[in-house]
């Protein structure tokens, strides 16, 4: 079955992943001995008052090996995560399969029974692994990455996890957290195809599930109603001008809960595995600003409404 | 040699992350055999340590980039001709420039100058070569000395003012003086349009048709009457309008005699039967005869000032006009007088340069044959005196 192949598939990958860590630190053992050798010529120069010739040829020479053994560093440890993002997509195929093939299995709902607090677990641990880009010198970050919106015909896979905006049974508009079952581009929305909808095939919009299975689940949303997550995390030391800024308007999840709010931003994170610090809208408090709360990079959106419905 | 507190190097401390504390789960993955292996669960802690030292190499990465980037310019700056020739004499040798010597001793040995360099015969050629870049450094430094070029600047400002007259500019000058072409027009007097209420009540009534006949038109457009139709209205608007303004020139209940024809008239027939054609040209001929036979003063200036402030205004600029162009006239004149005045000195002192210079020649000839000790020959004595009759002569011409 396919769900045996990814297995082993999956512990092929993980092998190789091993060998990877191995040669990076292999790697980085080398190139220890260079970056000790610039440390002792530093110290030399520092201490001689002048600064021969002989010694900034030196150091040039010096710098260059470790330019080259930084760059292989780099790349090996690249490969590294790159391995590790492949293993997590197969695991993330095989879980969707297996959504799916559980739906066709038994005619009832999903389970209902995650309760709040694995769910929130679940929120934070994905948070804490989105993955953190880090350019080469010279790269800018690309869409989807921190606060740089995605490119104008960008559609979300099954999977991805989005911001989607849907009528609640109260006439309410809300936006929740979901997650893509799938889109139909035959004329630019989202349907999902084997799946038991009211809609007919043509009509394409874009089927999201509601995380926190209390609510309704499937929903039929334009592509207007769906903002699609970040997938990685902006690092504030080498791309500060992918975050969001202090006094920004965004939408961030509400900490411990699955809805998105209007937020102002408080604080950008200062290090890559820091949340923003947002002040939500809140009308219960004497300022309308809640004071500040700790939300991830992943649960933070730009937020295009001009006025609170 | 430079100081140290000349380096523009920031000296980073470039230590490599410390793996075993900063990395837990990454040192325990290296521990093991492959045989054991990776979990799954361990997928995220993993990703992250990973994402830590790559953050760190990369900055690594970045800031020896700069430091190299420092490092270069700097040397260029320095004087690079005299690494380029080390460099090349010592390509025998090793490369300094390479990153490829793992090894120091190599370096350090390439990197050596002046001192013991990696072989005898080399040094020799080394030394003359050492110094002569030394001096060929200072020129490099001398330029930067600003030049004072204060005086310069100011005889290049002044030059304008002080210059000889050139013929061309006496040229300019007599073109200046003729009179310009349409000064004739300056003085006219333009006669009296038609009134402004006459002219728009006319407009309107233009504008009117035009619109009554595009509407007009745009229905018949397709019979395509426009054209005709609206030349005819035209027309017809003009001869409605002087039937109108006709009818507005009598105001004195039917008479349409003019007041003097009407006095002349009085006096000289009974009644006012009959009508006569062209009464208006009659009235001013009537006035036009009178004027002549000196019965009546030509009053119509001053008649039509009082009413006509823009006639009164004009009639003051005119009169400003022609005081001032008298004005600029005489100054032009002076000026162009002057001015050949002194072209004529200009030649004069050119002739007493001249003079001049035919002195100097004549004192230098004696100077030398003093010089050589032997006294002046009667030429050069004659010579001399001679030039030096010719520029007195040229002076007094110039100051009489």
């Amino acid at each position: 079955m396919a769900l045996v192949s990814a297995d082993s598939r999956i512990a092929e990958l993980l092998t190789e992943l091993h060998q990877l860590i191995k040669q990076t630190q292999e790697e980085r053992s080398r190139s220890e001995h260079n970056l000790v050798n610039i440390q002792k010529t530093h110290e030399r120069m520092q201490t001689e008052n002048k600064i021969s010739p002989y010694y900034r040829t030196k150091l040039r020479g010096l710098y260059t090996t470790a330019k080259a053994d930084a760059e292989a560093e780099c790349n090996i440890l690249r490969k590294a995560l790159d391995k590790i993002a492949e293993i997590k997509s197969l695991l993330e195929e095989r879980r969707i399969a297996a959504k799916i093939a559980g739906l066709y299995n038994d005619s009832e709902p999903p389970r209902k029974t995650m309760r709040r607090g694995v769910l929130m677990t679940l929120l934070q641990q994905s948070a804490m692994t989105l993955p953190l880009w880090i350019g080469k010198p010279g790269d800018k970050p690309p869409p989807l990455c921190g606060a740089i919106p995605a490119s104008g015909d960008y559609v979300a896979r099954p999977g991805d996890k989005v911001a989607a905006r849907v009528k609640a049974v109260d006439g309410d508009e809300q936006w929740i957290l979901a997650e893509v079952v799938s889109y139909s581009h035959a004329t630019n929305k989202y349907c999902a195809p084997g799946c038991i909808q009211p809609f007919p095939p043509f009509v394409c919009r874009y089927e999201v599930d509601d995380i926190d299975e209390e609510g309704k689940e499937r929903h039929t949303l334009s592509r207007r109603r769906v903002i699609p997550l970040p997938q990685w995390k902006a690092n504030p030391e080498t791309d500060p001008e992918a975050l969001f800024q202090k006094e920004q308007l965004v939408l961030a999840l509400y900490p411990q809960t699955t809805c998105f709010y209007r937020a102002l931003i408080h604080a950008p994170p200062q290090r890559p595995q820091d949340d923003y610090s947002v002040l939500f809208e809140d009308t219960s408090y004497a300022d309308g600003y809640s004071p500040p709360l700790n939300v991830a990079q992943r649960y933070v959106v730009a937020c295009k409404e001009p006025k609170k419905k | 040699m430079s100081e140290l507190k000349d380096c523009p190097l920031q000296f980073h401390d470039f230590k490599s992350v410390d793996h075993l504390k900063v990395c837990p789960r990454y040192t325990a993955v290296l521990a093991r055999s492959e045989d054991d292996g990776i979990g799954i669960e361990e997928l995220d802690t993993l990703q992250l340590e990973l994402e830590t030292l790559l953050s760190s190499a990369s900055r690594r990465l970045r800031v020896l980039e700069a430091e190299t980037q420092i490092l270069t310019d700097w040397q260029d700056k320095k004087g690079d001709r005299r690494f380029l020739k080390l460099g090349r004499d010592h390509e025998l040798g090793a490369p300094p420039k390479h990153g490829k010597p793992k090894k120091q001793k190599l370096e350090g040995k390439a990197g050596h100058g002046p001192g013991p360099g990696p072989g005898r015969p080399k040094s020799k050629n080394l030394q003359p070569k050492i110094q002569e870049y030394e001096f060929t450094d200072d020129p490099i430094d001398v330029p930067r000395i600003p030049k004072n070029d204060a005086p310069n600047r100011f005889w290049a400002s002044v030059e304008p003012y002080c210059a000889d007259i050139t013929s061309e500019e006496v040229r300019t000058l007599e073109e200046l003086l003729k009179p310009p072409e349409d000064e004739a027009e300056h003085y006219k007097i333009p006669p009296l349009g038609k009134h402004y209420s006459q002219r728009w009540a006319q407009e309107d009534l233009l504008e009117e048709q035009k619109d009554g006949a595009r509407a007009a038109a745009v229905a018949d457009k397709k019979k395509g009457l426009m054209g005709p139709l609206t030349e005819l209205d035209t027309k017809d608007v003009d001869a409605l309008l002087k039937k109108s303004e006709a009818q507005h020139e009598q105001p004195e209940d039917g008479c349409p005699f003019g007041a003097l024809t009407q006095r002349l008239l009085q006096a000289l027939v009974e009644n006012k039967p009959f009508s006569v054609p062209h009464t208006k040209s009659l009235e001013s001929r009537i006035k036009e005869e009178l004027i002549a036979q000196g019965l009546l003063e030509s009053e119509d200036r001053p008649a039509e000032d009082s009413e006509d402030e823009v006639l009164a205004e004009l009639r003051k600029r005119q009169a400003e006009l022609k005081a001032l162009s008298a004005h600029n006239r005489t100054k032009k004149h002076d000026l162009l007088r002057l001015a050949k005045e002194e072209v004529s000195r200009q030649e004069l002192r050119q002739r007493v340069r001249m003079a001049d210079n035919e002195v100097m020649d004549a004192f230098r000839k004696i100077m030398a044959a003093r010089q050589k000790k032997r006294t002046p020959t009667k030429k050069e004595k004659d010579q001399a005196w001679k030039t030096l009759k010719e520029r007195e002569s040229i002076l007094k011409l110039l100051d009489g």
